[in-house]
């Protein structure tokens, strides 16, 4: 059996301020999963995602992506970093550069492609998203829905080993979340590492191997989404259940 | 009545007013019998004074029938020199000069009056200047975001004593103590204080401009593997750009206007041009006027190229 490919062993994450986002928490993802985590505003959901690429760095345990452990900084970091790949609610697109130029820039400049290899890459990926034609517009022409999918094409043209989501529909008017929501069906389908957080219940629902619920800070149960969803093991997941889902 | 129509009456009250004030300033310099005497002003900006020429050695004078050329022959020896074409003679037939003396003027050519020369002057300083300020701002500016303390700490000192203490003192300083202990000239001198002077401002313009780019552009730079370097690089200061330019072209124009301030230090920029002009010519109004108004022309043309390029840079969102 294979080594999962991201290891969190009683993680604990103290913000300076004093704020305790995450208490030991402890969750391993294999290749080829999707897990889906769900749980109430500040329960820590951004903040678990968040040190698996250690864009948060951790007071307590220890974190191994793809066989690395993370603790480091600098360039050990940053290698590890070209196998994570990041979507966020925000998009965070480059918003001074063509959506070719957002795909392309981190494969040249990070892994050395040339300019035709990565603009290949590109455009493969783009007609993957739906959006080949959408190459040289700027972002602010693009819809939020457009945008969301333009992230995650920036994100895969690292070829990444796992990719998280951090609410990536949540930014987004009601009627393009499907769109989003597709592509990401569809990465997962191809066999895709995946670590989503969301609100989208029938994404988990029809996507995830395993649902984890946080809240404040803890990892308080994680099951298939059957269970997950309609016999849920825990009284404080049932009330969140009830509220989500009315 | 039309928007457009009482929008068009108002700015036709506002050159009224201007016109008024200009009238009132030409009834006042009446009142205290001062004479408007413009036409002695074009001399200053465009001259046709020929060069003087003058004797080579001590001679006798031999001035030719025409008026026009001048031979020497010379005291001792017998060496002499002959100069022909001349614009006016200033010596007569048989006299004695010696070396040095002025013979008399070549023909004019056209070329920078006093107050032109003042002006390109202040050019070439404010241009020299702006170069190295914009290099010094953009190092300092880096520094004061920089993670590491001692850079952090460095470039607050810098901002904080140039931004604290008057740019005329500032000046004082670099002319009389670092120029004397370094030999630098005035010119290179007064290139410096308004270098270190201006550099100060750029560098907290910089810092806003890195400082108001959203975290999420550094955040999704290094979760795609970025180093904290290409990032900057490619990613902020790329965008920070287009923040810094209007407040930045700000500082530009107030640069050429701080440049006057070198003309304490013996060097005749566009404002020493002017007070040289006014003590040999007693016109102060007018003078001041035309200063004032070459001024203008040089941080009009400034900030109608930094509009140009700020429409560039919108046009792409
Ligand atoms: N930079 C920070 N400094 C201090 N406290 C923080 C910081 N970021 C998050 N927190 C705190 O850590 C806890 C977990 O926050 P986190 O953003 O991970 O929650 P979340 O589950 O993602 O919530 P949401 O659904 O609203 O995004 C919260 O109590 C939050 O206030
Ligand atoms: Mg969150």
């Amino acid at each position: 059996m294979t080594a999962p490919l991201i290891q969190a062993s009683g993680i604990e994450k103290r913000y300076p301020n004093g704020t305790l986002g995450l208490k030991k928490a402890s969750l391993s993802v294999k290749a080829g999963e999707v897990v889906v985590i769900v749980g109430p505003s500040g329960s820590g959901k951004s903040t678990l995602l968040r040190t698996f690429n250690g864009l948060e760095s951790i007071t307590g345990g220890e974190i191994i992506v793809d066989g690395q452990r993370l603790d480091r900084r600098g360039a050990d970091l940053r290698n590890l970093r070209k196998r994570v790949g990041m979507v966020f609610q925000q998009f965070n697109l480059f918003p001074h550069l063509t959506v070719l130029g957002n795909l392309t820039l981190a494969p040249c400049k990070v892994l050395g492609l040339s300019t035709a290899e990565a603009a290949e890459r590109a455009r493969k990926l783009l007609s993957k998203v739906g959006l080949a034609d959408k190459a040289e517009c700027y972002p602010a022409q693009l819809s939020g829905g457009q945008m969301q999918r333009v992230a995650i094409a920036r994100a895969l043209a690292m070829q990444p080993a796992v990719m998280l989501f951090d609410e990536p529909t949540s930014a987004l008017d009601p009627e393009m979340v499907g769109e989003v929501l597709e592509v990401m069906k569809q990465l997962a389908n191809e066999g895709m590492t995946m670590c989503v957080v969301t609100h989208e219940m029938g994404f988990a629902r029809a996507v995830a191997d395993r649902v984890i619920f946080m809240d404040a800070g803890d990892i308080l149960c994680e099951e298939h989404p059957d269970v997950f969803f309609d016999a849920p093991p825990h009284e404080r997941l049932k009330t969140f259940l009830r509220q989500v889902l009315k | 009545m039309s928007t457009s129509l009482i929008r068009w009456l108002w700015h036709a009250l506002a050159a009224a007013i201007l016109i008024a004030l200009g009238a009132g300033l030409y009834v006042a310099s009446k009142r205290v019998d001062y004479t408007w005497r413009w036409e002695r002003i074009p001399q200053y900006l465009v001259s046709n004074e020929g060069d003087e020429v003058r004797a080579p050695f001590d001679a006798f004078v031999v001035v030719a029938d025409d008026s026009k050329s001048v031979t020497l022959n010379a005291m001792r020896g017998s060496d002499t020199a002959a100069f022909d074409e001349l614009a006016s003679v200033a010596v007569g037939n048989g006299d004695l000069v010696f070396e040095g003396d002025v013979l008399g003027k070549k023909k004019g050519h056209l070329g920078f009056g006093t107050l032109m020369q003042g002006l390109w002057l202040t050019l070439e300083i404010s241009a020299l200047s702006l170069v190295f300020a914009m290099l010094l701002g953009v190092i300092v500016g880096l520094g004061r975001v920089s993670k590491n303390p001692a850079a952090a700490d460095l470039a607050a000192f810098y901002v904080e004593v140039i931004r604290g203490t008057p740019l005329l003192v500032q000046i004082f300083i670099m002319y009389f103590f670092i120029g004397t202990v370094l030999k630098l000239s005035a010119f290179a001198a007064g290139i410096v204080a308004l270098a270190v002077f201006t550099g100060a401002y750029i560098a907290e313009i910089v810092r806003a401009g890195i400082q108001a780019v959203p975290k999420g552009q550094t955040e999704a730079a290094q979760s795609l593997g970025f180093s904290g370097a290409q990032t900057m690089r490619h990613i902020i200061l790329p965008q920070a750009t287009r923040r810094i330019l209007p407040p930045l072209a700000g500082q530009f124009i107030n640069l050429i206007k701080d440049s006057s301030l070198v003309s304490v230090m013996a060097l005749t920029d566009l404002t020493k041009a002017g007070r040289e002009v006014v003590s040999s010519t007693f016109l102060p109004f007018e003078v001041w006027f035309t200063v004032a108004g070459m001024y203008l022309v040089l941080t009009g043309a400034l900030s109608f190229g930094v509009r140009k390029l700020e429409k560039r840079f919108a046009a792409r969102d």
